[in-house]
């Protein structure tokens, strides 16, 4: 062993055990490569690679949409209580002009300027606060998505499960499905996941597809040109 | 009166239940019940007076599709128009919901505006709100 903890294998001296460490990483190698070709499994590492960079694009899509509801959500709030503040400082100065001299607040116009006032605000925040309502439709949207990407981490796991049983000791891999099996049983989750996902969810990127429509008037020009 | 017609909403987020019901409120329509797939949406629907659906696609048990076809085959069920409001963006999906005769189709996100658009396109055609 080297310094720097790296296994060196020159470092022994002995190039007959060096000869036998390389003939047994051959050895197991083979062994690898044969169990899966043997369970049909290489094919389907294949479709892994293939999965992977599309789990890690649904997973980058989750990412950009809960933090654009947050975001949403911030600016909808700042907004809102900026509403809400004016009104209170306009509730404590007409407080105070009524207080001083009620016929004049009135002859003024400073009452139902204010009023006029609560009126604009309150819609103002009404909007603001749909806004916040429409900003929570990430958890549906994320939700499909995670579901897919969940399904995908089980389809692996449930492979790499079946490829210890085939290559590691006899006693392990028992252990091993219990202890996989107890963590997913124990995972608590907010969505459905589906055995076999259906349909195809949200378009994670529309915009490389031509099958999909990019947003709402791409619909109602398809179903304006079907003449519906 | 378009104001009292009953919405049945139908999708198996909790959420995106509350936020559609929500939104017709806002939107002049107060009467509103949920379901949250298509079997529970069908029972309701065939023990309910109920005059608009507004469904998703991809749920469990019914998927949006499944429940459109069975409430086109019902005698008693085939006039609701049925609102298709889903993430489902492929072209082939809106074909298929407006060839199974799906009244409108809203692709996830939507706003307030587009909801209440095609609501009321689709109460125009149908001769309940002028």
């Amino acid at each position: 062993m080297s310094a720097d903890g790296v296994l060196n294998l020159s470092d022994t001296g002995d190039s007959a055990n060096s000869l036998a460490v390389h003939q047994r990483i051959g050895t197991l190698t083979r062994q690898l490569h044969d169990s899966l070709n043997g369970l049909g499994l290489a094919e389907k590492v294949k479709n892994w690679a293939g999965e992977l960079p599309d789990a890690k694009s649904r997973l980058s899509y989750i990412a950009r949409l809960t933090g654009e509801a947050a975001e949403k959500v911030l600016n909808s709030v700042d907004q809102a209580k900026t509403h809400h503040d004016h009104i209170a400082a306009e509730t404590r100065r007409i407080g105070a002009l009524i207080v001083k001299d009620p016929v004049a607040a009135v002859a003024k116009g400073h009452v139902m300027n204010f009023i006029t006032d609560v009126e604009t605000a309150s819609q103002k925040i009404d909007k603001h606060l749909t806004e916040i309502m429409m900003a929570q439709d990430f958890h549906d949207l994320t939700g499909q998505v995670i579901a897919r990407v969940v399904n995908l981490a089980a389809s692996i796991e449930a492979q790499l499960v079946q490829l210890l049983i085939v290559t590691a000791p006899t006693e392990v891999p028992q252990k091993v499905v219990e202890t996989a099996a107890a963590a997913a049983a124990a995972v608590p989750l907010s969505f459905v996941v589906h055995d076999q996902p259906v349909l195809e969810g949200p378009a994670i990127n529309p915009q490389d597809d031509p099958d999909v429509v990019s947003g709402q008037s791409e619909v109602d020009d398809l179903l304006a040109s079907l003449g519906f | 009166m378009a104001n009292d017609l009953k919405f049945l909403v139908v999708d198996d987020f909790s959420t995106m239940r509350r936020i559609v019901r929500n939104l017709l409120k806002e939107i002049g329509y107060a009467e509103a019940d949920e379901a949250e797939d298509g079997v529970v949406a069908l029972n309701k629907l065939r023990n309910g007076n109920f005059s608009f659906v507004v469904s998703d696609i991809n749920m469990p048990n019914m998927n949006g599709f499944q429940l459109l076809q069975e409430i086109k085959k019902d005698e008693k069920l085939k006039h609701l128009p049925v609102l298709m409001v889903t993430a489902e963006a492929r072209k082939e999906d809106i074909v298929m919901a407006a060839q199974q005769g799906a009244a409108g189709y809203i692709v996830k996100p939507f706003t307030k505006a587009t909801l209440e658009d095609k609501v009321n396109l689709i109460l125009t055609k149908l001769g309940l709100k002028t």
